[in-house]
């Protein structure tokens, strides 16, 4: 890979070290994590799903709507490389989406992410010892337009990932990593519910309320579920000057 | 598959509902205690107002540690779970350090393992449930993911059964349980503005709003926040 992306890869990897010390907010981190991968891949879309303990995957972060909707459909119809690759632990590289053996094999997957302009997909476990806690998806524009070192070096930064998620390399206990992984999605539900309440206070979309959120908490260093936190209980500024103090 | 483990829970609680009324986090405990290798379940409900509100227990040991770690301030279940996590502890003894005003005296009655979770989804936390055993041990990875479907059914029952809903004919809180889409939870942020109540109201009013008029809770959860249904504070949902 080019020099230039050599650069922007190492200081991600120190970005993503910085965010496992103090002040670490996982929601955030996910939601870099996805974004980053887009930038640095030179993929079209990321998105990311985590298991939630019961046999279901919850898609945490999406870098664009049509990731979104392609990966909550796969949730949705039980279908989907991502979702074999969190079955199987296994890399799941789809060359060609519009293949007829990826149709006969995907049906709906498929139709769904041909529709939005998606034409090849890598799906890569994440992983710690024998537990697969989700998957960090990357979607791209043209057919064969994955580069081999793209997979290697999306596979390091997912490690990286769930090292952040788990929090410890040690992890022994099942029951830690699933308290985690709770304490994760938990987050998620109180990031969803604070996005309706700035959305119904200031008559905008969740999705615009998101924004908003990730802005305030960056510019004024709180971290994202904490800030959730603070407009769900009224003692949060943001929404009140519509963003000017951001 | 997550969804056939909660038709599979909700089975078993159904089938250990007891009497006349309306099925609740009684019938999770007993069902609990039945399918889940575990000696002992309890159930206590937490609010702002009145604090900790003991609910059912299945025996008279989960009692006990109910009233124990109220007392002590200390314990799996005593915590405030800020973080939403299950507290986990195979083996009660080895925690004597973190909780020494709890746990010898929860040995010395009988508990050797417990498992504390709790009833929550975001920032709204209706209450925990407390399972413990008389050996020492961790739940296997399909007890433990039972056990989380166990409380988002018990979740589900103390939000209808504060709005009455369960007392419905046919009703059955998996619908609700099994939509976890992030409408839902933005629906619940954007009804509790609208009614000018807490989130947990509003929630309670959406699940009751989609059971009383039959509809899946994720699609009222859509209605509402593609903005074509409103709740008013005079009446009931508008559209």
């Amino acid at each position: 890979m080019a020099a230039i992306v050599d650069e922007r890869l190492a200081r991600t990897f120190v970005e993503l070290a910085d965010t496992l010390v103090g002040g670490f907010d996982l929601m955030e981190f996910l939601h870099m994590l996805t974004e980053r991968c887009v930038e640095l891949l030179e993929v079209d879309a990321a998105g990311l799903l985590l298991a939630d303990g019961r046999g279901a995957l919850q898609l945490v972060a999406a870098s664009t709507e049509q990731v979104r909707l392609v990966e909550l459909f796969q949730i949705q119809n039980d279908e989907g490389p991502c979702l074999d690759s969190y079955r199987t632990g296994r890399q799941v590289i789809v060359r060609d989406i519009s293949a007829a053996d990826v149709a006969a094999q995907w049906p709906r997957f498929a139709a769904a992410a041909v529709g939005m302009g998606f034409a090849n997909v890598l799906a890569i476990p994440m992983r710690l010892r024998d537990q697969v806690i989700g998957t960090l998806n990357l979607f791209g524009p043209e057919p064969d337009g994955l580069d081999p070192a793209v997979a290697r070096v999306a596979s390091a930064l997912v490690d990286v990932a769930t090292i952040g998620i788990l929090q410890e390399r040690a992890a022994r206990e099942q029951e830690l990593v699933a308290g985690q992984l709770q304490a994760a999605l938990n987050s998620r539900v109180i990031i969803e519910q604070a996005k309706g309440i700035l959305a119904e206070r200031l008559q905008i979309t969740p999705a615009e309320a998101f924004m908003m959120l990730r802005q305030f908490s960056r510019n004024n260093h709180r971290p994202l579920t904490q800030l959730a936190g603070d407009v769900i209980n009224g003692t949060a500024s943001i929404g009140a000057v519509d963003g000017a103090e951001s | 598959m997550a969804r056939d483990r909660a038709v599979r829970v909700w089975e078993w609680i159904a089938a250990a509902h007891e009497g006349d009324g309306p099925v609740s986090v009684a019938a999770v405990c007993r069902a609990a205690v039945l399918r889940l290798g575990v000696d002992g379940a309890s159930v206590a409900a937490v609010s702002a107002a009145v604090g900790r509100e003991p609910l059912f227990a299945s025996d008279e040991l989960s009692g006990l540690l109910e009233e124990l770690q109220f007392t002590t301030g200390e314990g799996p279940a005593a915590g405030e779970f800020r973080l939403g996590a299950p507290v986990l502890v195979a083996d009660l003894e080895s925690a004597v350090a973190r909780w020494p005003g709890f746990v010898p005296e929860a040995v010395a009655a009988g508990a050797r393992a417990m498992f504390a979770v709790p009833l929550q989804a975001g920032a709204i936390r209706a209450g925990v449930m407390s399972l413990y055993r008389a050996v020492p041990g961790p739940l296997s990875a399909e007890e433990l993911a039972d056990v989380l479907v166990f409380a988002d059914i018990a979740l589900g029952l103390l939000l209808d059964t504060a709005s009455g809903v369960s007392r419905l004919p046919g009703y059955g809180p998996l619908d609700g349980l099994s939509d976890s889409r992030a409408v839902v939870y933005q629906a619940t942020g954007m009804i509790s503005v609208q009614l000018g109540v807490s989130l947990e109201e509003a929630l309670v009013r959406l699940r009751a709003r989609a059971f009383a008029g039959g509809a899946a809770v994720g699609d009222v959860a859509a209605e509402v926040v593609s903005r074509r249904m409103r709740f008013d504070p005079g009446a009931g949902a508008n559209t």
